[in-house]
């Protein structure tokens, strides 16, 4: 890409995510969600986040690696389980690390 | 009604933000090192992050810039990319309504996944919050403030932040330590279990369509079960 191309498309980048993000926001009152949407929305931060935690924990090069010899998961559960007992976000990081190191030595390859 | 007052709102929506900062700054460096990593300079880099501010669309863009791809398929993919913010505007937009449009449009901008579920945590624990705008902007600068700081240490940094000891990882150990507390009810834990195997099993999906799907599959678990345990 040229120079120009490129910053072409850095300002497109930029409204789609203004039309994504502030679009709705900018409908008349006209446009009106239906009470059971509504209602399904506040189960929207819970389901995006799974939804992007989930491949990346269980996902090695496109495969499903559903076993406690995947570090990834043995991070993410290890993780989950401080963070139920100390509700601590830094605790579930260093606590999470430390499972994927300690699986990566223990079951190099 | 409780006598919150906007500053004391805005405070408390910095301070509920910063459990998380480490993860947000941790996808903010991952986002940064990697625009230079494909190719960027330094300059479109920071470009990119300050105009957009959009981490999983500019994380799509880049391998397309970087192979060259028409501007519309760049473009098409960010689009994309964002469509997850398309249901937190819904969600946000009857509390933004007496706002002029230009506000309503700053505040959609400055939507953040993180910051976002801190505001619906608010809302589903205090559904009457007076001072919800207040509370939304600072959750919203102080996610803005630590992903640009991240981003911009990243860029600077590339060549010396080492990315194999798995830095990504601490970004989404920080996910799980916001998605544990909300799966305390039914319905959240069934949503929850949908929508992450949807999304492995989608996985494949271009665009990263199978994000949208999953959160769609598992929003619709979620209300199903919570009007079977209503009835």
């Amino acid at each position: 890409m040229t120079e120009a191309e490129i910053w072409l498309s850095f300002v497109l980048i930029t409204l789609a995510t203004v039309a994504t993000r502030s679009g709705l926001l900018l409908a008349g009152r006209r446009f009106v969600i239906p009470p059971r949407v509504e209602s399904a929305l506040r189960y929207a931060p819970a389901c995006a986040l799974a939804a992007i935690i989930a491949p990346d924990l269980l996902l090695s090069a496109g495969q499903v690696q559903l076993s406690v010899v995947n570090p990834r998961l043995a991070a993410g559960v290890a993780g989950a389980t401080i963070f139920l007992f100390s509700r601590s976000t830094i605790g579930t990081i260093i606590g999470g690390m430390g499972a994927f190191w300690l699986v990566r030595v223990l079951f190099p390859g | 009604m409780s006598e919150t007052s906007a500053r004391d709102a805005f405070w408390r929506g910095v301070r509920e933000l910063l459990p998380a900062g480490p993860g947000v700054f941790a996808w903010g460096l991952v986002t940064g090192v990697a625009m230079v990593k494909s190719g960027l300079t330094v300059a479109q880099a920071t470009g990119l992050s300050l105009l957009a501010y959009a981490g999983s669309a500019q994380l799509a863009a880049l391998p397309l810039i970087a192979g060259a791809a028409p501007v519309w398929v760049v473009a098409f993919t960010a689009l994309i990319a964002n469509l997850r913010f398309l249901v937190y505007a819904a969600y946000t937009r009857s509390s933004f309504t007496h706002l002029s449009a230009a506000r309503r449009t700053v505040l959609g901008y400055l939507v953040g996944d993180v910051m976002f579920v801190r505001y619906v945590a608010l809302l589903t624990n205090h559904p009457d919050y007076p001072q919800r705008v207040p509370y939304y902007v600072g959750g919203a600068i102080a996610n803005w403030i630590i992903w640009q700081v991240a981003s911009l240490l990243g860029i600077f940094g590339a060549n010396v932040i080492p990315t194999d000891w798995g830095l990504e990882l601490a970004g989404t150990l920080a996910l799980v330590a916001l998605v544990v507390p909300l799966c305390a009810k039914r319905p959240a834990l069934a949503g929850v279990a949908v929508s992450s195997a949807v999304a492995v099993l989608a996985h494949g999906l271009p665009l990263r369509l199978g994000l949208l799907l999953a959160v769609f599959a598992g929003m619709g678990t979620a209300l199903a079960v919570e009007s079977r345990s209503a009835a």
